[in-house]
């Protein structure tokens, strides 16, 4: 039920971004250790040699992401991840599957609301053309018409499969949609079959030369290679790429404070009701991450969590029961979702979401709640840095969305430094009346029509259930 | 051969116009390539008959351990589709010992996980930890399958949730699809139920078939241990002896299970299942496949990566020549009995008679126009690379190993994986493709809103059968609900 990140294929698991955190103090955590160098025109290389597997993981980290959609064209940057596998000078279309997948390694993208992530893993022997590769669609693409709508056609297909084929496609864009009401976040990720429509290859052309840059870019290499010889590819096939003398366009708009619940209503081809809550919260890299994450983890991680057991086990309302804290850049979201077993009221399973948040409010977490959280989220993170392309991603979202690569190994301390009082100070903090939105996702009457989300096929909620 | 397969690249690859930034127009050629070596699996056979099976790997500080149960949703009676399943479900949900709080509470305290299910010939129990934890959750792990209670407050309260996960499976229409597949493919055989279940087997489940089934079933000499990651293989196979050591084999054999005559099925059937509000169409093609002890086993693993993956044959047709889908692509699940073929994307609903015909043209093509060896090896690399990456993380090589020794395959073929890959020609794949893979044999599936495709798919397929969402029965190969 995450609506993002978006990915280029569906066919390859989808990695999905996760905060590195640290470990527990009976436990080794390894510590990663990296080389970190930035090139005269800007790019930044993180790189970590891990010879275990005979194979190498690249990651190109763009610090754009579909926050940065040009205006009315909502979808954008994910269809120009889409459009990076296309032709440039040097490559035909698709030749970045030849480089990878033909030679036993896999390629994908990822577009977020705030990064665009282009990464391949390969046999070792493979990285220098890799290097090659990445240099080339950085340095300017070629992509024709044809190609370009064939692949708009695809993103479409990804519009269909992701929100109005799965019976809560529609209501995770409306709950992303509706969270925001200035800042760029909202308008999801893979935006609307309208503005795709309206696209064009300029639009392509112009966004490339805004925003793929080498100083808005971080290569990340993690596997089985020499360091000077990385070192050299590096300098040989990026060096030459210059910096542009233009200023970078960054989101300047404040998303403002909610001054009051928002209830929302609205329908769609799913059996079982739905609701969702939204709060705003701050910026990934405040200070309170930490403890909305280990709030995440004493809500959400298992059956033994707040949500599942009270929610799915003991009431038996909810057929499924989840918070997410969805960190971002400039401005987060704590999100949590029920959807409703048969038979049971959406009003009920609001009341008992808040009856959740107001427990935490009230009485701080025990010492061993506080521990298993923190065991939980420290067992994740081993497991995701379990291969080379999970050291990566660990070191590019530390490196780009922390800005500090050096995260991934001190989030450690920060997460054993979370305290019973700081969980408590920011469910009391972020988790108000006025911080909240509520969106109840009813089935439509069965002879009725499903609509297509679009701004205004929303309904407020009254006052007063 | 991958040097060469590069060097051809290149060769296609003349410059156009003059040189970007980068300072070469063509990829650097690859250098020599570096080998892999994969663990190696050592056993041994407790007196009970338990099998357990260890892999040493020491580069991450965890540990997982799968318990497999030699049976899983084949052998569901075919009133109480979903029983293997929720059988194993239940076991985590309170042993004579702990409750399901006190369970969930105990595995989490340690950052673990522990999940159970039945799938088709097994039933899983696995735990992963931090290595240093392994020795309590091992403790929870035997508990859950030795001492399940199986109290009836818990089965009430599974059913609802699975009666829910239905509901939600069944407003998807690929799901749908699956489901529709396996019952045109398998008929009333063992593999043709939804594997959790029907609405109606669903609601007749009783605790007494919950129990009779763990009785059967659940047994040391049933039952194959499979632990791997940052352990001793000393220390594992005396954590096995300590867990399940003492667990005894009953006096009564083991029932066998008879292989489904799926031969007997009505081969070629058209089904659509008309949704008039599905956002999207599901069609699938579907038809028997192989078993895994089939000596075509690796010749169909290629086949198929030649139809499947980003750059295979129907992906290529389907999404990057015509923008039809978001992913098209098949599968061979190879089964102790002979499992299903299926080729399936997901398209706008207008689209769904072109994917069915684009589907079934292309599983047809394979035996008229075979893959050359430029088309071949890159196929090769994505099932090798796909294997080894697989092999990465402790989950996937437990998973790998438990797979070859549930299939009674020697547990070394993960070190001769490759070159069994490696040795499939273009004349294996024609053979395979020609006299396994027949089109004329294979089933259509499309789920979506009729309206939009069936005149062109009643075109094609004058044997349409249409069913509305609302009269299909899953319970039988029939599919209709009887008026």
């Amino acid at each position: 039920m995450n609506l993002k990140p978006l990915c280029r294929m569906a066919l390859a698991a989808c990695l999905l971004l996760t905060t590195a955190l640290g470990g527990s103090a009976q436990t080794r955590m390894p510590q990663l250790k990296f080389a970190d160098r930035t090139l005269p025109n800007g790019l930044r290389v993180l790189s970590a040699v891990d010879p275990s597997s005979p194979t190498v993981a690249i990651q190109m980290w763009y610090h754009v992401g579909s926050k940065d959609d040009p205006p009315n064209r909502s979808g954008f940057a994910h269809l120009f991840e889409h459009i990076m596998f296309k032709s440039t000078k040097n490559m035909k279309s698709e030749m970045m599957d030849r480089l990878t997948e033909d030679v036993g390694g896999f390629n994908n993208a990822f577009t977020a609301d705030d990064v665009t992530v282009y990464y391949e893993v390969v046999p070792s022997n493979y990285l220098e053309t890799l290097i090659w590769a990445e240099a080339d669609r950085l340095a300017g693409l070629n992509v024709d018409d044809a190609n370009f709508k064939s692949e708009r056609d695809v993103v479409k297909e990804e519009y269909r499969q992701s929100v109005l084929a799965p019976p809560y496609g529609k209501f995770e864009y409306l709950l992303q949609q509706k969270s925001y009401s200035e800042h760029p976040y909202k308008r999801p990720t893979i935006g609307s079959i309208e503005d795709l429509d309206a696209a064009s290859l300029k639009d392509v052309q112009d966004f490339h030369s805004t925003f793929y840059r080498p100083d808005n870019a971080t290569l990340v290499v993690v596997g089985d290679f020499d360091q000077k010889q990385l070192d050299a590819w590096v300098d040989k096939y990026f060096g030459p790429i210059p910096k542009p003398d233009r200023p970078l366009p960054r989101v300047q708009t404040k998303e403002p404070a909610r001054k009051s619940e928002t209830k929302l209503t609205d329908h769609g081809a799913n059996d079982l009701p739905a609701v969702g809550l939204t709060y705003l919260t701050p910026r990934q890299a405040d200070s309170d991450s930490d403890a909305l994450r280990v709030a995440d983890a004493i809500l959400s991680s298992g059956e033994s969590s707040r949500l599942y057991h009270s929610l799915v086990y003991e009431q038996q309302l909810a057929a499924e029961a989840e918070a997410r804290a969805d960190l971002r850049e400039d401005n987060s979201l704590f999100v949590l979702i029920a959807v409703l077993s048969e038979g049971k009221k959406p009003e009920d399973a609001e009341k008992s979401l808040l009856a959740e948040i107001k427990k935490l409010q009230d009485t701080p977490v025990t010492a061993a709640e506080l521990e298993k959280a923190k065991n939980q989220i420290i067992t994740d993170q081993l497991r995701q840095r379990e291969n080379s392309s999970g050291k990566a991603l660990a070191l590019g979202e530390a490196a780009v969305l922390l800005g500090d690569p050096n995260r991934v190994n001190t989030d450690l301390s920060r997460l054993q430094a979370v305290t019973a009082a700081d969980v408590q100070r920011v469910m009391k903090k972020y988790f108000t009346d006025e911080n909240r939105l509520v969106l109840y996702y009813l089935p439509e009457a069965k002879s009725g029509k499903s609509t297509t989300p679009t701004t205004d096929s929303l309904t407020p909620r009254k006052e007063g259930r | 051969m991958r040097i060469n397969l590069l060097i051809g690249l290149c060769l296609l690859l003349l410059p156009v116009g003059v040189l970007g930034q980068t300072p070469q127009a063509t990829p650097p050629p690859p250098a020599a390539p570096r080998s892999v070596t994969f663990p190696k699996p050592t056993e041994q056979t407790l007196a009970n008959g338990l099998r357990v099976i260890v892999i040493e790997r020491s580069d991450n500080p965890l540990v997982s351990a799968q318990l497999l149960i030699k049976n899983g949703g084949e052998v569901d009676p075919p009133e109480l589709a979903g029983l293997a399943d929720m059988t194993a479900n239940l076991l985590t949900k309170g042993t004579e010992t702990r409750d399901a709080t006190k369970i969930a509470e105990q595995i989490e305290s340690l950052g673990g996980a522990l999940d159970s299910g039945a799938r088709w010939d097994a039933s899983t129990v696995t735990v992963g930890v931090m290595s240093a934890r392994i020795g309590p959750a091992m403790e929870i792990l035997a508990d859950v399958v030795r001492h399940p209670t199986f109290k009836t407050e818990e089965l009430e309260r599974l059913r609802q949730q699975n009666l829910d996960n239905l509901t939600l499976a069944l407003g998807e229409p690929g799901s749908i699809a699956r489901f529709v597949a396996a019952r045109v493919v398998f008929g009333d055989t063992p593999y043709g139920h939804p594997i959790g279940g029907t609405t109606e087997s669903l609601t007749r489940i009783l605790r007494d078939d919950v129990v009779k089934m763990h009785d059967r079933y659940y047994r040391p000499d049933n039952a194959i241990l499979v632990i791997g990651g940052d352990i001793k293989a000393k220390d594992a196979v005396a954590l096995a002896e300590k867990c399940f050591g003492d667990w005894k084999k009953p006096a009564a054999s083991l029932p066998s299970f008879s292989p489904a005559n799926v031969a007997s099925n009505n081969p070629g059937r058209v089904v659509v299942i008309d949704k008039p509000d599905a956002g999207q169409a599901a069609v699938y093609l579907a038809r028997v496949g192989i078993n895994r002890k089939d000596p075509e086993y690796f010749r169909g693993i290629v086949t198929n990566s030649v139809l499947s993956g980003y750059s295979g044959r129907l992906n290529q047709e389907i999404r990057i020549k015509r923008g039809l889908s978001y992913g098209a692509g098949s599968s061979l699940d190879a089964r102790r009995d002979v499992g299903p073929f299926a080729a399936s994307a997901q398209t706008k609903n207008e689209s769904g008679a072109q994917v069915a015909d684009l589907l079934l043209g292309e599983i047809g093509r394979l035996a008229t126009t075979p893959p050359n060896d430029s088309e071949l090896a890159p196929r090769k690399a994505v099932v090798v690379g796909n294997f080894s990456r697989n092999l990465e993380t402790v989950n996937g090589l437990v998973g790998q190993v438990a797979n070859l020794a549930l299939y009674g395959r020697r547990l070394d073929e993960i070190n001769r994986y490759i070159s069994n890959v490696q040795a499939i020609n273009t004349g294996d794949v024609q053979q395979f493709a020609g006299t396994r893979l027949d089109a004329k044999t294979s089933n259509i599936i499309v789920v979506g809103n009729a309206k939009a495709f069936l005149p062109a798919l009643q075109k094609a397929f004058p044997n349409v059968e249409v069913i509305p969402i609302a009269e299909m029965d899953l319970n039988s190969a029939v599919l209709r609900k009887k008026k």
